[in-house]
């Protein structure tokens, strides 16, 4: 058994808002391998970017930790200073990419700028002792474009931001993302603004990059089309709880809560025209005002008495695939027909 | 046997750039976007007509060009037997009575200083003054806003009080108000939540289903056009370069683009992945279009032909359109 990488333990984050206070995340505990990709998935508001953001602690400052471990490579990320962070982890060992590269450019710098700046600071940390000249850094700048499919890198490397259509400005945060020591990559809707072409172009090149250096991906995405693709294990999120997490054939073949069975038949992707789609009635409800038990139960079509009264325990259902449905675990195996 | 409600026959838009007085000096001249480059299509009544296409390919310039939200260079836009292109500004009135839009960024679309209720009564105010008495037309709003599944009381709220699924709603109700036969809707499900993208797309059919109604479903969402349309056109930099009923177009897909296109939707499966078709390269410019065919550039099967001629739109029989030398080759 490889010894995780990343080890999350009842982590529970909670955002103070004075008067409010709304718990963004509920004991969520997790586990990835070197190498693995695991996909989170949820409605919005389910917690699954401030989960992204707790691991490498970018929280706004309303954000409260009040319970849990992250464990990286042996360390607990919530005990380090936020110097250590900065040196050694944010931006080194653990990266990211988010939703929307317009706003992760400074739009009054050349790419070449940015990148070597990137550079410079990653190389500062990691092998401290000789400093590399601009031009140097600029080649290696200039491979890093090369090795994310930019064309003709040592032209466009000295655009702007705006010059730059939206798949490219993605493939110049990957290419800042990649470094040699990074050992994991966090990708929040990472092509979600993208055209399906071009997002699977990327899809496909964060992968190919993952096996390559043996980097571990949290991928963040609502579709789950993308995580049946690219991901080894899903997780399915719901107001700030895992609801059930295994392999990905098992999550969307064999899924055991009902509320990732209602997703799925939410997607178009796999009804007939003219049937009737699922929709879940209701909202995800506001984080300070949680419904009591299964935070579910009210949307839950298939909600008993019971539901409402106790907060149902994670549990493995069979090896590897976890759930938290009261009734499943209680009556065994159910067949949530929503339609 | 539909009916075409609305036939466009080679409606052409270009965008004009380097008019003005700065590029004379500077000396660039005068450079052509060809948004929509000669698009021919029918529209049949009562059904649904999918327009896909990568951003940038002109889908949603072609819906604002039928409501002359932007002037075309050329062709006609045939609704009802009348040509929009031809109509005065009385005619125009009238069929924007007929015909509504919706667009993509519902919340842009509103008055963020008018309440819903407003918001929704504007075009009844506007386009049938008679029945502009305050009880009838509260009266009417409520009843739309019950259409579309919403509380209301939720005509006495603003804007920024709304959640983006209840902003598509408004904006669905506001469409339906003047009792339309035909609706534009561009991308009307981006950025929802999964869950509530499938209660507009079943609120959309409700509607189409009781009301009569014709759509134009613009979306580069491959998955929602299959399900949600009858027929689909493909585009690519302006041009159309697939064409026929949904379920043939699917599995009879004839263009290297549109098996691409097809290829490269994310789809939830649990067997084996299969082997996918990645396009390299992004779209090119629509100011300079590469010479021949315009796909030429990103395709895996090109050959000598296709840069020296264009090709045309073909029927490979049954209505289904193809624009590509392959066909010439089986």
């Amino acid at each position: 058994m490889p010894e995780p990488l990343l080890e999350v333990s009842n982590l529970t984050l909670d955002y103070d808002l004075g008067n409010r206070k709304m718990r963004a995340l509920d004991k969520v505990s997790f586990s990835l391998n070197r190498g693995e990709v695991l996909g989170v998935a949820g409605e919005s508001g389910c917690g699954k970017s401030t989960l992204g953001l707790a691991i490498v602690r970018l929280l706004p400052r309303v954000a409260e930790i009040r319970r849990g471990e992250i464990i990286f490579d042996g360390r607990d990320l919530l005990k380090l200073s936020e110097e250590e962070m900065e040196q050694e982890i944010r931006g080194q060992k653990i990266t990211m990419i988010f939703q929307n590269p317009q706003n992760a450019l400074n739009p009054v710098f050349k790419i070449e700028t940015q990148m070597i700046t990137i550079l410079r600071v990653q190389d500062r940390y990691q092998n401290s002792g000789k400093r590399k000249r601009r031009r140097d850094y600029r080649q290696q700048a200039i491979e890093r474009l090369r090795s994310t499919g930019i064309a003709d890198p040592s032209e466009r490397i000295s655009n702007y931001p705006f010059e730059f259509s939206g798949g490219m400005k993605q493939r110049v945060m990957i290419g800042m993302a990649l470094s040699s020591g990074t050992s994991l990559l966090l990708a929040d809707e990472a092509t979600t603004a993208l055209d399906v072409t071009i997002g699977a172009q990327i899809n496909r090149l964060i992968t190919n990059l993952a096996a390559e250096h043996g980097t571990a991906i949290l991928y963040i995405s609502h579709d789950l089309g993308i995580l049946s693709e690219i991901a080894d294990r899903i997780m399915i999120m719901y107001a700030g709880r895992i609801f059930e997490m295994g392999p990905t054939e098992a999550i969307l073949g064999s899924p055991r809560h009902p509320y990732s069975v209602a997703l799925l038949e939410s997607l178009p992707g796999r009804q007939i025209r003219g049937k009737r789609l699922l929709s879940i009635p209701g909202f995800v409800p506001p984080l300070d005002r949680l419904p009591s038990g299964c935070s579910f139960h009210p949307r839950c079509r298939f909600a008993e008495p019971m539901c409402s009264q106790q907060v149902p325990p994670f549990i493995e259902v069979s090896k590897g695939h976890w759930s938290s449905c009261l009734l499943d675990q209680i009556r065994g195996r159910q067949k949530w027909q929503w339609a | 046997m539909a009916v075409g409600l609305m036939q466009i026959k080679n409606l052409k838009t270009y965008f004009f750039q380097g008019k003005g007085l700065l590029s004379k000096f500077v000396g660039r001249g005068l450079r052509i976007v060809h948004a929509v480059d000669g698009v021919s299509l029918t529209i049949k009544r009562g059904r649904t007509f999918g327009l896909v296409g990568e951003s940038g390919c002109g889908k949603s310039t072609l819906g604002q060009t039928i409501f002359r939200l932007v002037e075309p260079v050329g062709g006609e836009i045939i609704f009802k037997g009348r040509d929009v292109l031809k109509m005065d500004q009385d005619k125009l009135m009238q069929f924007y009575q007929t015909a509504q839009l919706i667009f993509q960024d519902q919340l842009g679309c509103m008055n963020p200083r008018m309440t819903v209720g407003e918001i929704i009564a504007e075009p009844i105010k506007m386009h049938q003054p008679k029945h502009h008495r305050h009880q009838g037309i509260t009266q009417q709003v409520a009843d739309l806003l019950k259409a579309v599944n919403l509380d209301p009381e939720a005509s006495v709220k603003f804007p920024h009080q709304l959640s983006g699924g209840q902003a598509r709603r408004i904006g669905v109700a506001r469409a339906i108000a003047l009792n339309p036969d035909f609706i534009v809707a561009d991308e009307p499900t981006s950025g929802l939540d999964i869950s509530t993208a499938a209660t507009i797309l079943n609120l959309m059919q409700d509607l189409q289903e009781q009301m009569g109604l014709t759509y134009l479903w613009i979306s580069h969402n491959l998955n929602q056009v299959r399900y949600m349309s009858d027929d689909m056109a493909v585009m690519y930099l302006g041009k159309i370069v697939e064409m026929g009923r949904t379920r043939d177009v699917f599995d009879r897909m004839a263009h290297p683009y549109t098996k691409a296109l097809i290829s490269a939707v994310p789809r939830v499966s649990t067997g084996h992945r299969k082997q996918r078709i990645i396009l390299e390269g992004e779209i090119p410019s629509p100011i300079n279009p590469p010479s021949g065919c315009y796909f030429r550039t990103r395709c895996p099967q090109v050959f000598k032909r296709c840069d020296q001629e264009a090709p045309p739109l073909i029927d490979l029989g049954g209505g289904h359109f193809c624009a590509c030398h392959l066909n010439d080759l089986h």
